[in-house]
């Protein structure tokens, strides 16, 4: 709900998935220009929701930032393995997250996702 | 009929006979002197007579005694040659007696003695002999000139013989009765010896035994540990005097150095014998110091023994005797007698240390067989020579089989294991390094730290396993909880950012949705933050409980009705009450536990499903169960998942949070109101837990 209030103040359009398996179907079918993933999640977490997108023709070109509590190297590790073009470690501040997310679309336009996955090794915050 | 001359010869003869007598009844050398000259020189006609004996050398004639000369000529004959032109060394030497009838005739045949005793006349020299072995001479000399006639010759022969045996006879009773005191004073010494293995005490009494026997004074010295001299004993009859020893040793102490005395047998391990003190000695020794000159003028010192205490090849100490005011100079069997004390008081002093540390290295060994942590000794051959029960049981390797092997044939990975440990001096601080070893297939994590000494290397190992498990569960635990405290955290800040935002119109709807979440994230805020310091307080034992008389149906209700109100909708949550047994506990306690376990069966049941509570009568208790449809616990995990920190989905990837502490504070509460709780599981198909509290 956060996110989906302050991405829609930016102009964006949300899509909202309560758990991993509901967000795979809707990603699949919508095919949106980002993903914003939790990855603590009931049933499927979001490493499997990313590992997922990434495995099918369809998602795989689709951007993900993991939006998480996980702080830990290891797991900034497992967001670059699986593609991750952002990490955002909670707590972040919302009002500032539609920017981030415009930033981040128009470096993957601009080809520099590499250099993205790359730079989630620095993050400390959004 | 007869004649005077007959009547003068059987009276000599009569008197030699009474002289005889007289020589068998006496016994010491000094009653057979005295016998022998005064009524044997009486019996002999003579005025003067004197005794001298040869030498232990065989070199000199030592005057024994004499009776009727001039005392001051006769000091300067104390001893003489055996080989000088004189009557006594000629008579030595030849074993024939000498007549000389006149002072003319002494003095043509011994020009030498020609200026002295002018007024003497006859003189007579009869050789003392046993058994055909001349051992000295006998003297006598006449105050009128005689014609010693065959009769004469002869019964002064026969008193010359009377004489040696006698004099033989008491010598080798004195040497016979000196022996015997040697033994009985070497049996009561050894006696003392054998008697402690506290030789601190056993070597002063020793001292003391040597005094005025032995000696007038008897020290012992021993080396200490690091070669220091040092005191251990000394004895005078006179307890004053010894005092003022003990005064003069801390006031002069003694000089490592010193060429001679207890200094030097202690270097060398060599004994000192001095039958007397030589000037030059004392001078050396005393230099300019009058003070201490004028004390060993005062001692009267006159010989003295520094015999070693030697044991296996090494100078433990030193035994020094004195002879001063009371004891005549030592002799040759006196410093053999101290020979043998200080050998004897040296295997004394040996077995006692040895005694002492082989008791040590029993408490040593006795010491390491209960202690927690292996020990393993390796000499620098790498051959094990120490294997604790603690390190047998760390390493799975019995003592019996570690024992004297290579150390790499009892561990293989012993190289492995210790190659990283760093090897301190002894005394330096541990420095462990903490490695894994698989025994049958199972990790064990072991702390090594090694010591090394000049005959190897010693190991000490600390089985830290159960350590470092709790260690990476706190270390979990740590991560948990940030994880924890970072969702909520996240969206009651992110809820109060995006009310803020003033370019932001939010609908009604939004914003109370926005004040919900800040209300129930900041709740479940304070509840993580309860569990932690409750589970603090339980560790620490300082829960206190507040019992009364409670409903346990009523606390269930209202913990149904409660976990409703957050929870999701696929949850159907039910209360089932059975009878209402009334019990003893503390309310808020048991509503927590209640709380605790509704939320775990919500909680572990993500796809939902139904969660039941049941209350019911037990036999003297009451039974409450918390029944859920949801992923069920794996049947190893059953007991972990009570322990402090312990998760099931460690990874918390599937959203299933926690602090890992609610099952751990559940059961910690319910022990501390006296009842059980247990669990029943079947994996994917839900959970059981069932506490039990006692009736009131």
């Amino acid at each position: 709900m956060l996110c989906r209030v302050n991405l829609s103040a930016s102009g964006m359009d949300v899509l909202e998935a309560e758990n991993g398996r509901t967000a795979l179907e809707l990603a699949k079918r919508e095919r949106p220009d980002l993903v914003l993933l939790d990855v603590m999640m009931p049933d499927v977490d979001g490493w499997t929701v990313a590992r997922e997108l990434a495995d099918d023709e369809r998602t795989r070109e689709i951007p993900i930032v993991f939006l998480t509590a996980r702080a830990e190297a290891a797991d900034k590790r497992m967001g670059q393995k699986l593609g991750g073009v952002g990490y955002v470690v909670k707590p972040f501040d919302p009002v500032m997250i539609g920017d981030f997310v415009e930033r981040v679309i128009e470096r993957v336009e601009r080809g520099e996702r590499e250099q993205l996955t790359r730079d989630i090794s620095s993050t400390t915050g959004q | 009929m007869s004649t005077p001359q007959t009547h003068d010869a059987a009276d000599r003869a009569r008197r030699l006979q009474r002289v005889a007598e007289l020589l068998a009844e006496v016994v010491t050398p000094q009653e057979v002197l005295d016998a022998i000259l005064t009524d044997g020189v009486r019996a002999a006609e003579a005025h003067a007579g004197a005794i001298g004996v040869l030498s232990a050398d065989g070199e000199t004639i030592e005057l024994l005694a004499q009776r009727g000369y001039d005392p001051d000529v006769m000091s300067s004959w104390a001893t003489f040659p055996v080989d000088a032109q004189l009557p006594m060394s000629e008579v030595v030497r030849t074993g024939k007696p000498l007549f000389i009838s006149t002072l003319a005739e002494r003095n043509r045949l011994y020009p030498s003695l020609s200026h002295l005793g002018q007024e003497g006349n006859a003189l007579v020299v009869l050789p003392l002999a046993v058994q055909g072995a001349v051992f000295g001479g006998l003297s006598l000399s006449f105050d009128r000139d005689i014609e010693f006639e065959q009769e004469r010759r002869e019964l002064k022969m026969a008193f010359a013989r009377q004489a040696a045996q006698a004099l033989a006879r008491s010598r080798l009773y004195a040497a016979e009765q000196a022996l015997r005191e040697r033994m009985t004073f070497l049996a009561e010494a050894s006696e003392l010896l054998a008697s402690s293995l506290d030789y601190n005490r056993t070597l002063a009494r020793l001292a003391q035994l040597c005094v005025p026997g032995l000696a007038d004074w008897c020290a012992i010295d021993i080396l200490g540990p690091n070669g220091e001299i040092e005191r251990l004993a000394v004895a005078h009859q006179d307890p004053e005097k010894v005092r003022w020893a003990h005064e003069l040793q801390e006031r002069y102490p003694p000089d490592p150095d010193a060429p001679h005395g207890v200094a030097n047998v202690l270097r060398t391990g060599a004994p000192e014998f001095l039958p007397s003190f030589p000037q030059e000695l004392l001078d050396e020794a005393l230099g300019d110091n009058d003070e201490l000159r004028r004390i060993v003028d005062e001692l009267g010192l006159n010989s003295s023994i520094t015999v070693p205490l030697n044991a296996r090849g090494r100078t433990l100490g030193a035994l020094s005797l004195i002879a001063a005011e009371t004891h005549p100079p030592f002799t040759q069997a006196d410093f053999e007698l101290a020979l043998e004390v200080a050998r004897r008081a040296a295997v004394a002093v040996d077995n006692a240390r040895l005694f002492r540390e082989a008791e040590r290295g029993a408490n040593a060994a006795r010491a390491l067989a209960y202690v927690a942590d292996g020990v393993v000794l390796i000499d620098k051959d790498n051959i094990v020579r120490h294997w604790n029960p603690a390190a047998a049981l760390i390493t799975g390797v019995a003592e019996e089989d570690a024992l004297d092997r290579p150390v790499r044939d009892v561990v293989p990975s012993w190289d492995a294991l210790t190659t990283h440990v760093p090897l301190v001096a002894p005394g330096a601080p541990a420095r462990p390094v903490t490695v894994p070893i698989v025994i049958d297939g199972d990790e064990r994590w072991v702390a090594v730290s090694g010591v090394a000494f000049m005959q190897g290397r010693v190991y000490a190992l600390q089985d830290v396993t159960e350590e470092r498990a709790l260690e990476k569960t706190r270390s979990d635990f740590v991560t948990t909880a940030s994880h924890e405290l970072r969702t909520p955290l996240a969206a009651v800040y992110g809820a109060i950012r995006t009310l803020r935002r003033e370019d932001v119109e939010l609908s009604e709807e939004d914003q109370a949705q926005f004040l919900e979440m800040i209300e129930a994230e900041a709740t479940r805020l304070a509840r993580i933050v309860d569990q932690i310091l409750l589970a603090g307080q339980l560790d620490a034992d300082a829960v206190e409980l507040d019992v009364s008389e409670c409903d346990p149906s009523e606390i269930a209700a209202r913990v149904i009705e409660s976990a409703q109100v957050h929870s999701p909708e696929t949850i159907s949550l039910s209360l089932d009450v059975d009878g209402t047994p009334k019990i003893s506990c503390d309310e808020n306690k048991l509503r927590q536990v209640l709380v605790n376990l509704v939320d775990n069966a919500v909680k572990y049941s993500p796809g939902g499903g139904r969660v039941e509570l049941r209350v019911r009568n037990g036999d003297g208790s009451c039974v409450i169960d918390v029944i859920d449809e949801g992923l069920g616990i794996p049947p190893g995990e059953r007991e972990r998942i009570f322990e402090k920190f312990y998760r099931l989905d460690p990874d918390q990837t599937h959203g299933v949070g926690g602090s890992g502490l609610g099952l751990y504070i559940v059961r910690e509460l319910v022990e501390r109101m006296d009842g059980r709780l247990s669990v029943e599981s079947e994996l994917g198909k839900g959970s059981r837990f069932t506490l039990e509290l006692p009736a009131r």
